[in-house]
């Protein structure tokens, strides 16, 4: 239970709003197979095209499939995608930043250069870099994302551990004579954990918004798989003679991402107050 | 104020260096056999003999250091290699492209920079009433919508409803100006909280409180006085955004069908195509690279405090 501790303590201080929000898309992205009213790739030609009507309230795409539905579960894809992400991100970053942090010296030097190297290119374009060595797929989409999250994610774990290293109760362990194994697995990575789990929330809505790029360029999410930003470009060509299929997504995304930005901005404040 | 400019610029060489082995090694470590590929591209019906004809032609065959220094000194002279998918070499596919995205960034720039002043200078003239809630707001919107969705949206307006300018394509300034509010709406809508919160910062120091009792007007206080103590942030910010918006034109220019740099990258990645992303990947670090140190500059350049810590 430690490491959730601080992150549960940090959502009783975020902005209303935001937390509302937020529980929204994930409790949609939850429950999505059980809410949707209709089967989100199920195809009815004779309907395509069709405005808004009691069985199908957002009206249905060029494909006849319930815009409703698709909207919903594609808020499990993005979900799904971002946990993905942030656990693979985190978990290289962690590993990094807590072993820079608590061995410190040249180790934490070349560490921390790689970590700028990363910092300076654009995450989108690290992300793209990498499917274009890899190859499209759903897994690769992660992969890229992950490897063009992870030095944030290292740094902010390697202040922290350098920030534990120094306290007193560290000086004691070692003084009782806890092996290295233990000062690292039991006292320093739990801590870190815990703390960088705070400000994970505060990236998510950056990489939600980043799968929907990838998906909009066609290099993340495939099609019949529902996504905001796969949803979007598939219905471009129809813009003129159905813009509903266009603006449902991306305002849907946009909601989601301005959720995600007003909780990031609580979480920098409050972290920057602690501090 | 040249050591300054001199120390900068040696690390700026130093972080090029990191990069270009960073892209030599993505494509070396890339899965496949890049001769096989290339021997392909040219004879469907490639033999072990044409495969070892491109690994001698390529240099493939050599130790990889040596690899490494005939690929710089190629990239440094222009020379990307050849696309193994449209067997054009990468060079002049970047040339013919550099004017489209120049362009693209130039006008989002413009757009980025007097969009900001102006929201940012209505919050700060009307602070906190109804001109500065709506701005504050559409502010936040702005900065948090994606660019394809905003680009949808304007394309949906004022092509497909009012049928002012063209959906898509590159042909004279009637056809940039969507590409360019497109790119230039999100870093406004960041730097135009840089302009209202500097403002609002400005506005509180003791300097403006004796400039008002000298008798000189709110609107004569914020442009004299205010400007110059906001200008390091902003030019910071503003050379942030730019970098924002060299990424955006991957997502604007395939919107609006222009065949920039971002589109060439995208055509790479796509297809993987090494060398083009190779090459994509390298100018796009370079010019992160320059920026930074440009950026810096002039930072230190507006800053007289900067400027007497730095020389």
């Amino acid at each position: 239970m430690q490491p959730v501790r601080p992150l549960l303590k940090a959502i009783g201080a975020f902005p209303r709003s935001a937390v509302f929000t937020i529980c929204a898309f994930v409790l949609l992205g939850l429950l999505a197979p059980y809410i949707a009213p209709h089967d989100p790739n199920a195809q009815d030609l004779l309907v395509a095209g069709q405005g808004p009507t009691l069985a199908h309230p957002f009206g249905v795409d060029h494909l006849g499939r319930d815009t409703l539905s698709r909207l919903i579960v594609a808020a499990r894809t993005s979900l799904v995608g971002v946990c993905l992400v942030l656990v693979c991100a985190h978990a290289i970053g962690i590993a990094i930043g807590t072993i820079a942090g608590y061995r410190r010296g040249w180790t934490d030097e070349l560490l921390m250069r790689i970590v700028d190297v990363g910092q300076a290119i654009p995450s989108l374009i690290v992300s793209l870099a990498v499917i274009g060595i890899a190859g499209v797929s759903y897994w690769n989409m992660i992969l890229a994302l992950a490897l063009a999250w992870w030095p944030g994610s290292a740094r902010i774990s390697r202040a922290v551990a350098v920030n534990t290293m120094n306290k007193p109760h560290m000086e004691a362990l070692r003084v009782l004579g806890a092996s290295p194994v233990r000062i690292y697995f039991v006292h320093l990575l739990p801590t870190t954990i815990g703390a960088v789990l705070v400000y994970a929330t505060a990236d998510a809505g950056a990489v939600a918004l980043a799968i929907a790029t990838l998906s909009f360029l066609g290099l993340g999410i495939q099609p019949p798989t529902p996504e905001w930003g796969q949803m979007l470009v598939d219905a471009l060509p129809y813009l003129e003679s159905d813009p509903r299929q266009v603006i449902l997504p991306g305002l849907t995304l946009t909601l989601a991402v301005i959720g995600f930005n007003i909780l990031g901005e609580a979480v920098a404040l409050t972290e920057f107050r602690s501090r | 104020m040249f050591a300054f400019i001199a120390k900068r610029a040696r690390n700026a060489v130093l972080l090029l260096f990191l990069a270009s082995v960073l892209c030599f090694a993505l494509v070396v470590s890339a899965p496949g056999n890049v001769a096989i590929l290339i021997a392909e591209l040219r004879t469907p019906t490639a033999t072990k003999a044409d495969i070892a004809k491109v690994e001698e032609e390529l240099g493939l065959n050599k130790p990889l250091l040596e690899r490494y220094g005939f690929w710089l000194n190629g990239a440094i002279h222009g020379d990307f290699g050849i696309s193994y998918k449209t067997g054009e070499a990468v060079g002049a596919s970047l040339k013919s492209r550099l004017a489209v995205t120049a362009t693209l960034v130039a006008g989002g720039a413009v757009v980025a920079f007097l969009l900001s002043l102006f929201v940012g200078f209505v919050g700060a003239l009307w602070a906190h009433r109804a001109p500065d809630v709506v701005t504050r707001g559409s502010a936040l919107l702005g900065a948090s919508t994606p660019s394809f969705f905003v680009g949808a949206l304007l394309v949906y307006a004022f092509s497909v409803t009012w049928h002012v300018f063209p959906t898509f394509g590159f042909a004279g300034p009637v056809s940039w100006v969507l590409p360019w509010l497109t790119l230039g709406f999100l870093p406004a809508a960041v730097l135009s909280r840089v302009v209202r919160v500097g403002f609002e910062e400005a506005m509180a120091k003791p300097y403006v409180l004796t400039a008002m009792s000298k008798g000189l007007s709110r609107t004569s206080i914020l442009v004299r006085d205010a400007i110059p103590n906001i200008a390091p942030t902003y030019l910071n910010a503003l050379g942030t955004q730019i970098g924002t918006m060299v990424v955006g034109a991957v997502v604007v220019e395939p919107l609006f069908a222009w065949q920039g740099i971002g589109d060439l990258f995208l055509t790479g990645v796509r297809f993987r195509d090494f060398m083009v992303v190779q090459a994509c990947l390298l100018v796009f670090i370079t010019f992160f690279i320059i920026l930074n140190v440009v950026v810096d500059i002039c930072i230190t350049l507006t800053d007289p405090r900067l400027r007497l810590q730095r020389s």
